[in-house]
């Protein structure tokens, strides 16, 4: 009788154990498995991408559409490589579509927006985004601002 | 200072004996052939008090510290105007750092302490010694099931921990400060990697796990038979085993997150 | 007085110490089989260590233990093992596992040592708890039972197996007078009824002589007297005579060492 209540209580914490990380994959750090197989991959070049991380999210009009999988330097242009896995269900990006790297909020990571173009062709896997918009680096930004205060 | 000189060598020499007999009870408890069959009814046992009767204090510590979190961040990003930050900065803290090691302090002091009189009092009433002269191996019957149970538990209950403070966290957030919920789960997920935070912090609490359950069941195998020998036994799995979390965690942080 | 022909235990020459503190000193103890055999002496004079030493769970610094023709402390862990499938002990606290109703810690043994069916086990347990008059409490667990109950249940433990030796480590302590008189009329009948060689170990002087057939007298890790209880009343010397007729002042000083106490009492504090 009282193993039963022990083996009782022992099966309770395992369940709750199974249950717990079950909730922290998938509820709390967003795993899904779908994610890792599934996509097409675009690329795109940036001059800078600030401070752009793998798994940023690519969104189109604030809603995710995939994320960031690799980022390299292209030896040849020398600038910044970002590969990109976009969702397959998301098959209509023109080719003429333009990335961009934008900051949620103030402190907010970086991620990368796309904005849809006017052709009828779309991308494919492997092709190549090519209007492209550099990360808004807040240095940059206050020195041009000097030098334009200078030069009035 | 010759004297004094003697005294530091000594002591760090009966240290240095502890930690080899420490080392050779943990070998002879595990390599001693396993035996499943009558293991397993041990371990249920044990698992059981090592485990299920901390559950409590873990769910009502996780939920507390995870709204203190949820408070703190709120009061903190809201000047920034972050304060959709909070989800993160609260799940993040909690996998990374607080549930393992919160968990296994609770742990050592709740389960950890325990263990040490448990065994202190089976020594100091010879039941270590009739079992021996009945031809049962005490580090088996005893020792082992008890190293696993805690091995095994810890893990399990600082998951719960995680999860049980996130909630926390949530509630005081989400409900209570009114942040939209939509964008406190939102960016939690966005900023929680499984691999990297939450494998992380549970690679932690197993190492935690085994070495807060090595120092109570050593302790007690080790205490001098007395009351008093296991009161200070019992005191000093409390205080080792917690200096111990906090010195590997440091350890292992800079291992998984630091550049080394 | 026997001759001492048919020896159990043999120890010839044994040493051992504790840290700089020396226990026995090249002792030797000849343990007639089938008899109750009683090693008596003041305490601290390592009693309880000899009976832990043929146990095998110490290990002595020279000199032999034989059990028949196996030297004990060079025996290995398994053969050790089997060995003391051979003995049973009563510890003084009873030792009983406190995680076990009595049933089970008799069982015990059974469960470890024999493949026997739930059915055979239980005859057993029951007839080794009727022995000692506890079959009505086998359902109750260690802590409900009395000191004097519980050292019964350890020593229907220790015989369940039908050890060979059984040793006794101070049976009679911290007993009331009708427990103590219940074990020793115990220690006694299982002992004819059984044919198994008891060890003793014990300095409650009336009570042990009552039932040994043999006794070694053990101080300052030498065997200082030994024979039939009638044999070492006999026994002229004065340091049997003190703990014999447990006398305050003798060989064995009352005063711990100490300067002069007048000496003691005029000295200025400092």
């Amino acid at each position: 009788m009282r193993m039963r209540t022990m083996e009782i209580g022992v099966g309770f914490l395992m369940l709750a154990g199974a249950v717990a990380l079950v909730v922290l994959a998938l509820n709390i750090s967003g795993l899904s498995l779908a994610d890792q197989s599934g996509g097409y991959r675009v690329y795109a070049r940036f001059e800078n991408i600030g401070g752009l991380t793998t798994r940023a999210k690519v969104a189109m009009s604030g809603v995710q559409i995939g994320e960031v999988t690799a980022i390299r330097l292209d030896p040849k242009f020398l600038v910044a490589e970002v590969e990109m896995r976009i969702r397959d269900d998301v098959d209509y990006l023109s080719t003429d579509s333009s990335a961009q790297i934008l900051t949620s909020g103030l402190l907010g990571e970086q991620y990368i927006g796309i904005t849809p173009g006017a052709e009828d062709e779309n991308l494919m896997d492997g092709d190549r985004i090519q209007d492209t918009q550099s990360a808004l680096v807040l240095e940059d930004l206050i020195g041009k601002f000097l030098f334009n205060k200078v030069s009035e | 200072m010759l004297d004094w000189i003697q005294t530091l060598g000594e002591s760090a020499l009966s240290r240095l004996a502890a930690f080899g007999r420490a080392g050779q009870l943990l070998m002879q408890s595990l390599i001693a052939r396993p035996a499943p069959f009558t293991m397993f009814p041990l371990l249920v046992q044990q698992l059981y008090f090592v485990g299920v009767l901390s559950l409590v204090i873990i769910v009502v510590s996780g939920g507390f510290i995870g709204m203190v979190l949820g408070l703190q961040g709120y009061t903190i990003l809201v000047d920034y105007g972050s304060e959709q930050a909070v989800g993160q900065m609260v799940a993040l803290s909690l996998v990374r750092e607080l549930a393992p090691v919160v968990t296994a302090l609770l742990f050592a002091g709740r389960a950890g302490s325990a263990l040490t009189a448990e065994i202190g009092l089976m020594k100091a009433t010879e039941q270590l010694a009739s079992l021996e002269m009945i031809g049962v191996d005490p580090l088996r019957r005893v020792i082992a099931p008890r190293f696993w149970a805690g091995f095994i538990s810890l893990p399990i209950l600082t998951v719960i921990f995680s999860v049980v403070g996130v909630w926390g966290g949530a509630i005081v957030a989400v409900d209570w400060l009114g942040i939209y919920d939509g964008s406190f789960w939102a960016n939690m997920q966005h900023s929680v990697d499984f691999y990297e935070d939450v494998l992380n912090g549970i690679i932690k609490s197993i190492v935690f796990g085994a070495v807060v359950t090595w120092i109570a069941v050593f302790e007690g195998y080790d205490c001098v038979p007395t009351s008093e020998g296991i009161s200070q036994a019992t005191t000093r799995t409390v205080v080792f085993s917690s200096l111990a979390v906090l010195g590997l965690d440091f350890i292992l942080t800079a291992l998984m997150f630091g550049e080394l | 007085m026997e001759p001492l022909s048919d020896i159990i235990i043999d120890i010839r020459g044994m040493s051992f110490s504790r840290g700089s503190r020396t226990i026995f000193d090249d002792i030797s103890i000849r343990v007639p089989r089938g008899k109750v055999t009683a090693i008596m002496g003041p305490s601290g004079t390592g009693k309880t260590t000899l009976l832990k030493l043929i146990g095998g769970q110490l290990k002595p610094d020279s000199g032999q233990i034989l059990l028949e023709q196996d030297d004990i402390p060079k025996l290995g862990r398994r053969e050790l093992f089997l060995a003391r499938e051979r003995m049973g002990m009563l510890f003084q606290s009873g030792a009983l596992f406190t995680d076990m109703s009595v049933f089970e810690n008799v069982a015990f043994p059974l469960r470890v040592h024999t493949d026997l069916t739930g059915d055979m086990i239980r005859d057993i347990v029951l007839m080794k708890l009727q022995a000692v008059g506890l079959r009505g409490a086998a359902r109750l667990m260690p802590s409900e039972l009395s000191g004097g109950m519980a050292r019964r249940v350890a020593l229907a433990r220790a015989i369940a197996l039908d050890p060979d030796i059984v040793m006794y480590d101070e049976p009679f302590t911290g007993q009331d007078p009708i427990a103590m008189g219940v074990l020793v009329n115990l220690i006694r009948r299982l002992n004819q009824a059984l044919g198994h060689t008891s060890i003793i170990v014990s300095h409650d002087i009336k009570e042990t002589l009552s039932i040994a057939d043999y006794v070694y007298m053990v101080a300052d890790g030498h065997v200082i007297a030994q024979g039939s209880p009638d044999e070492l009343a006999a026994v002229d010397s004065e340091q049997v005579r003190q703990f014999m007729q447990g006398l305050p002042d003798g060989p064995v000083p009352f005063h711990y060492p100490a300067p002069d106490l007048m000496q003691d009492l005029l000295q200025e504090t400092p």
